[in-house]
């Protein structure tokens, strides 16, 4: 039992370190923004695309398919947003919203049209777990989750020192206070959205690689990433980490009292009980 | 009083000339019949062929003169394998576009959120869904399948593995309207032969991880595995189980290990799969139609909707002038599928035979199509393939 709960625990850490990433996106462009931006599906299966194109057509290794599938996918966020939300956004939040669900659709459709539905699979050698104790890890979970911390501390990095990270957190805590201080909340946000959506792009596909996409790879986990960040504290990024993680733990951990087919209500229920007592989150949206 | 011409008079008209000159056509207009296959999701690799089988088997009644003087229309929609989209499309096509059947229905969530629809609108459903649920609704004869039901599959499956040295079975079984079922039929036939279904788990396909499902699947030490899967999660399922080191025998449905399948695992992830499904008839002329209409092998699917539009042509065209709906194709589908009359293998020339007011026992690609009181087909041939280095290899037909 004890051998069990310590392998639940660490598909749980594993899972929840690939899902923190595109829930840091979902969630830098809600502290810029202040909209839910849903599209972040379909820019994650764009990335994973991206990074497919990379890796099997021209022979990328891994990360440097990454780092296409970060581009590519930061570059979709910043055009869509342009031609499709941008214009929404005085009709509010909620209209936003709603139009990146449709955004969202319209996307995996083009993906759709562009790869057809089957499924593929990167250029990776499958590998054997690692067996020790009684437990097991598999080295390209590993690689991932070395991946998804890298990825973090550079957004970290540049989050805290560069000049430009400071204006998007600027922007984030008093827009206004930003604007009074010649910050140009239009080029912050612009930046807000490659990056956040290049992050959904990068997670989609960690996701990938350890499994294999099709034009819903990014749908798939997007009640997962609303649910990390939601959990987390919507805005703040250190939220959607902590988030990612209850989520991941909590998916793998609900096995032991529920059946797998019931996996997904975890999202569900951790949305339901961090709403009800803690409204604001674990960390709170200020957090940074 | 003078008859006024207004805008609004002349807009109504307007309207109203396109349907009357529907209305005096209807006696020679098309018969509609609804393809509703899956085009995309796990479906997806096989809608496209079976669609471009019905309708060349529309296209081959319609050139030998229709039926009852009438041409075939076939018009598509896509379930996207999806019971929601299924449901969405099926609407249109029977409130719409007023189509008499429905044909190609696969995944048995799909076809059993779709059949309500048809019986209570008397509109014949032909699908290629296994599940015993299907057949079991209240459906008043109008489903109709080519495919064998749950209870038949599992009982080979057992029969198989147990022939072949398993003692241990775990089934791992997306959730589907068969899952339990199936492992319910599993076990008695695993039991009849000495071995023992040792557990199951039901997961959700929509996950991209099944880690934790594996572990569990592990732990019971099975000899063979039974992966109830389609072919999207068995993907994900096998390289799990390649990973984890899993060394024991898989046993799965041909309609998940398929040559997407193989494209999309390195070789040494599928070797030694087992696979299996009902199997066409492959010395059968219609086979050979089925083969030279898509220009390749013809998978079952795309042999069992040869089979639902050459059954509803042909008891469209024994019903005669009389009626042309979804209930004259229930009234007479069951008379064209044999025992009695004169055997035919494909649409047009059963048509000529009834033509010329003879029976007919029309034998498909799928087989012969002779049907119980509740749509189930009466017996049924399986293939059992192996996955041998990326490549299938076929076992034995049986």
């Amino acid at each position: 039992m004890i051998t069990e709960l310590a392998q639940l625990l660490i598909n749980g850490v594993l899972a929840g370190t690939q899902l923190a990433v595109p829930a840091i996106g979902f969630t830098t462009i809600y502290a810029v923004l202040r909209y839910l931006n849903f599209a972040v599906a379909s820019h994650a299966t764009i990335g994973a695309y991206a990074g497919f194109v990379a890796n099997v057509w021209w022979g990328w290794p891994a990360p440097l398919a990454l780092l296409a599938a970060f581009v590519v996918a930061g570059a979709f966020g910043l055009l869509t947003d342009e031609l499709a939300l941008r214009r929404l956004r005085p009709a509010g939040p909620l209209t936003v919203a709603i139009a990146s669900v449709a955004l969202t659709i319209v996307l995996e459709n083009m993906v759709r049209f562009a790869f057809g539905n089957d499924l593929r699979g990167y250029d990776l050698p499958v590998l054997r777990d690692w067996h020790f104790g009684g437990l097991r890890v598999g080295p390209q979970q590993l690689e991932n989750a070395a991946a998804a911390l890298l990825a973090m501390a550079v957004l970290f990095l540049f989050l805290a020192f560069t000049r430009t990270g400071k204006m998007m957190r600027a922007v984030a805590d008093n827009p206004m206070l930003a604007g009074l201080k010649g910050i140009n909340a239009e080029v912050v946000a612009r930046l807000a959205s490659f990056v956040g959506m290049g992050l959904a792009g990068f997670g989609g596909m960690l996701i990938g690689l350890d499994t294999s996409i099709d034009p819903l790879t990014g749908f798939r986990v997007l009640l997962s990433v609303f649910a990390a960040a939601v959990v987390g504290g919507l805005g703040s990024i250190p939220g959607a980490v902590i988030g990612a993680f209850v989520i991941g733990i909590g998916e793998e951990m609900s096995v032991v009292i529920l059946d797998p087919t019931y996996r997904t209500a975890v999202g569900f229920l951790a949305i339901l009980l961090v709403l009800s007592f803690r409204p604001r989150g674990i960390l709170g949206e200020r957090a940074y | 009083m003078s008859i006024r011409t207004t805008r609004r008079a002349t807009l109504l008209g307007g309207l109203a000339l396109p349907f009357a000159g529907r209305l005096a056509q209807a006696a020679d207009a098309p018969i509609r019949l609804g393809s509703l296959s899956p085009l995309t999701g796990a479906g997806g690799s096989y809608g496209p062929s079976m669609v471009k089988v019905v309708h060349a088997v529309a296209d081959a009644v319609n050139a030998a003169g229709g039926v009852a003087g009438r041409k075939i229309e076939i018009i598509g929609a896509d379930t996207e394998t999806n019971p929601d989209s299924a449901v969405r499309a099926a609407r249109k096509l029977i409130d719409v576009d007023k189509v008499c059947a429905v044909i190609g229905t696969w995944a048995s969530a799909v076809t059993t959120a779709v059949a309500p629809l048809c019986w209570e609108n008397k509109v014949m459903l032909f699908t290629v869904s296994g599940a015993d649920s299907i057949t079991q609704l209240p459906h008043k004869g109008f489903i109709i399948r080519t495919q064998p039901n749950t209870h038949l599959q599992g009982l080979r499956a057992g029969e198989f593995m147990a022939a072949h040295g398993a003692k241990r079975v775990f089934t791992l079984a997306a959730q589907t309207p068969f899952a339990v079922d199936g492992y319910k039929v599993l076990g008695e036939a695993l039991a009849a032969h000495g071995a023992a279904a040792v557990g199951q788990v039901i997961y959700d396909q929509s996950k991209t991880s099944f880690r934790s499902e594996v572990d569990e699947a592990l732990k019971a030490k099975p000899d063979w595995l039974y992966l109830n899967s389609y072919q999207p999660d068995l993907a994900v399922l096998l390289r799990e189980l390649y990973r984890a080191g899993y060394e024991g025998k898989k046993f799965t449905y041909g309609y998940a290990a398929n040559a997407k399948l193989l494209a999309s695992v390195p070789a040494n992830v599928s070797e030694g799969l087992v696979s299996f499904q009902p199997s066409p008839d492959v010395d059968s002329p219609a086979y050979a139609a089925v083969k030279a209409i898509l220009g390749h092998e013809p998978d079952p699917y795309s042999c069992q909707v040869y089979d639902h539009v050459s059954l509803a042509a042909l008891a469209l065209a024994k019903a005669g002038a009389t009626g042309v709906d979804g209930q004259a194709i229930h009234d007479h589908v069951r008379d064209i599928g044999g025992p009695d009359g004169e055997t035919v293998n494909s649409a047009v020339d059963g048509l000529k035979l009834l033509a010329a007011g003879k029976a007919v026992n029309y034998e498909g690609a799928s087989g012969p199509c002779e049907f119980t009181a509740s749509g189930d087909i009466k017996g049924c041939k399986f293939r059992f393939d192996v996955i041998e280095k990326g490549k299938q290899r076929m076992l034995e037909i049986s």
